[in-house]
């Protein structure tokens, strides 16, 4: 390497600047839902609580009497309900998602048929109409079927919202990936879904996992559908419940910040165990 | 083993769409046992060609049979193949082992049978060590050794190889061209071989099939394809250093004929009565064939006059490329002398050729003339 101490120690500078804006927020959440609502609102404020507490996250999993909750109100149970209904929709979402995804991504990159390119496009061109646009029909649509409030509701939407995207990754991958193996495979005596299952899947494990992991945090993350199609804790993921957290006239800010801080650790430990896959898939191993 | 099956193909024909014809009316048949090469530059359809005979690509028009069976329209895995591939396509999430036993279980086989056929050929290809391992620990020449061994345990009616050996280094791709053939002729099913190196086609062919543009221009046996090229394309394919091809002219010169070309006057007193076909292009334009070996370094003997461009010694002989006199600029013989021969780069010289080596063909349609 030919670099200058200066050129490293700028790029030392970069990444240092980029790790701290990336954490501050998440560091300043973890000492927000250790203190207290009073030492949050105290003047001057302070990064670290004086007298830290793990009171908020009682409050949040155990649920709030009126007294110290600050103007939030919190029901025993109600938050790690919504954790689950999160981890629900995103686990069967990401996987539905995969399924329809790597099967049609495989059709689009390797089987010859009519309109093959055509389909593909307006697939893919779906991507740059924003649900906002399709969000009253979308209601209506639900509501008529009957799937308001419903986690097999929001399930579908998501698989559909997704599919696009998750197809198109996918199908680069199967366009880079050479079609030898599954060719020797069909020689080998398989059928073509016996070839996609036993060779062609193998193959492309990293690209479906690093695909997996982006749905699944894609998912995760999602706020407007869900805070749209929901109105009960029945289907009501951790994005939408948080923000009930916001009272109308004061808001309990620990308490907030707890349900902030429990509801990333999920998708850390799943970028965390994905990490190497999708990594591997970047470099293109 | 004793040698059974054919591979037949039979004015075998692919268009692709657009109109792009890859082969054209094939026929040729791979006999018991037979090593067959098919050759051809790139994109001459001779990957095309097997990639129908193994089910890879659907066959326009034209029958391909595999031990008198029609399989032009069955799926691969009903034609009793197996294949080598060029990348060698291995399954690289399973073993050594896996990927070899793979057929074999597909096809049902019991469990203790596959393991003496898997342990049989990682014997005969020096596998036994690596059978654990996955394809990526491998070196080129293990991979490629998998992917025979993934052939050979199927114990197929026919064999089919795509350039297996392009991507070895040349030192790993002499020393497997001996392995194929070792392994081949013990299990002795017909195998059809497609490369672009003449070498290998050369070396390795029992029977050479020499492709171009999706015709097949002949089919012989190296020393048939190498002596007697039907045309100027099939001469100047096979042999390497290539056969020298240049413009020249047929005269008339008492009772035989004389071959001008160049500045030189080559006299062929006989050269009629050996070639009938000639006797029509006396006073014509003909191609003349040159092989590099069949020049002799004679100094002042030789008839043909030239200058010498650059030499190159390979040990055991000397390649030299000599400018012509009275022909274009840019024309250069090339010529396999003995190494003793003594050239220096810049000379002028006289060469000589044997007037009974040298080949004819007609310079519109390059049939040859014999």
């Amino acid at each position: 390497m030919t670099t200058t101490l200066g050129m490293r120690v700028l790029k030392a500078l970069a990444v240092t600047l980029i790790v701290v804006w990336s954490l501050a927020p998440i560091v300043l959440g973890v000492t927000t839902s250790l203190s207290t609502q009073r030492e949050v609102n105290e003047g001057p404020s302070h990064w670290f609580p004086h007298h830290p507490t793990t009171q908020a996250y009682r409050a949040l999993i155990g649920g709030t009497t009126g007294e110290h909750s600050g103007g939030t109100v919190t029901q025993r149970g109600e938050f790690v309900q919504s954790m689950w209904v999160s981890a629900e929709l995103a686990l069967l979402s990401a996987s539905l998602t995969l399924v329809v995804a790597t099967m049609a991504a495989y059709a689009f990159g390797r089987l010859r048929f009519r309109f093959g390119g055509f389909l593909l496009a307006v697939l893919v061109g779906t991507m740059v109409v924003p649900i906002f646009v399709v969000v009253i029909a979308l209601f209506k649509l639900m509501a008529n079927a009957h799937l308001i409030d419903t986690k097999k509701g929001l399930v579908l939407v998501f698989v559909a919202t997704l599919t696009p995207l998750a197809t198109w990754l996918l199908y680069t991958q199967v366009r880079e990936m050479p079609a030898e193996p599954e060719e020797a495979a069909l020689i080998d005596g398989c059928r073509r879904w016996q070839a996609f299952v036993r060779v062609v899947i193998p193959q492309m494990s990293s690209g479906i996992a690093a695909v997996a992991a982006i749905l699944a945090l894609s998912v995760w993350g999602e706020f407007l559908i869900p805070l749209l199609l929901t109105q009960t804790q029945n289907a009501k993921p951790v994005t939408v419940l948080i923000t009930e957290y916001v009272g109308k006239y004061t808001t309990n800010y620990p308490i907030l910040a707890a349900g902030g801080v429990l509801a990333l650790i999920p998708p850390a430990l799943l970028a965390l165990a994905l990490n190497k896959r999708i990594t591997g898939m970047l470099a293109g191993s | 083993m004793t040698a059974t099956g054919t591979i037949t193909l039979e004015s075998v024909t692919k268009h692709f769409p657009g109109g792009v014809v890859a082969v054209d009316n094939l026929s040729l048949e791979v006999q018991p046992g037979e090593f067959l090469v098919l050759v051809g530059p790139s994109g001459c359809g001779k990957t095309t060609a097997l990639r129908m005979v193994a089910g890879l690509e659907p066959v326009t028009d034209g029958q391909i049979r595999i031990n008198d069976r029609v399989v032009t329209r069955l799926p691969p895995r009903d034609r009793d193949i197996a294949m080598v591939f060029q990348n060698y396509a291995l399954y690289a999430h399973m073993t050594v082992r896996n990927n070899m036993a793979f057929g074999l279980k597909m096809a049902r086989m019991p469990k203790d049978e596959i393991r003496r056929r898997v342990d049989e050929a990682a014997v005969m290809l020096g596998l036994t060590e690596l059978l654990n391992r996955k394809p990526r620990q491998l070196s080129g020449g293990q991979r490629q050794r998998v992917a025979m061994g993934r052939a050979i345990v199927r114990e197929p009616s026919a064999f089919l190889m795509d350039e297996p050996l392009s991507n070895l280094d040349a030192k790993l791709r002499v020393e497997m061209r001996g392995e194929i053939i070792r392994v081949q002729r013990r299990i002795a099913a017909p195998t059809l071989y497609v490369t672009h190196d003449q070498t290998e086609a050369m070396t390795m062919g029992d029977r050479v099939a020499i492709l171009r543009d999706g015709l097949l221009q002949q089919l012989g046996t190296p020393d048939q394809v190498y002596d007697r090229p039907v045309n100027a394309f099939v001469a100047g394919f096979i042999g390497s250093p290539s056969m020298n091809l240049l413009p020249a002219g047929l005269e008339a010169d008492g009772d035989g004929c004389a071959i001008s070309v160049g500045g030189a006057r080559l006299a062929a007193p006989k050269l009629l009565e050996q070639r009938p076909a000639l006797r029509g292009y006396l006073g014509k334009p003909v191609t003349l064939g040159i092989r590099p070996e069949d020049f002799g370094a004679d100094g002042e003997d030789g008839e043909i006059e030239v200058t010498v461009a650059r030499l190159e010694s390979l040990g055991s002989e000397l390649v030299a490329y000599l400018a012509p006199a009275g022909m274009a600029a840019d024309t250069l013989l090339t010529a396999r002398l003995e190494r003793r021969a003594a050239l220096t780069e810049g000379s002028a010289t006289r060469v000589n050729v044997d007037v009974d080596r040298l080949y004819f063909f007609d310079p519109e349609s390059g049939a040859a003339l014999t």
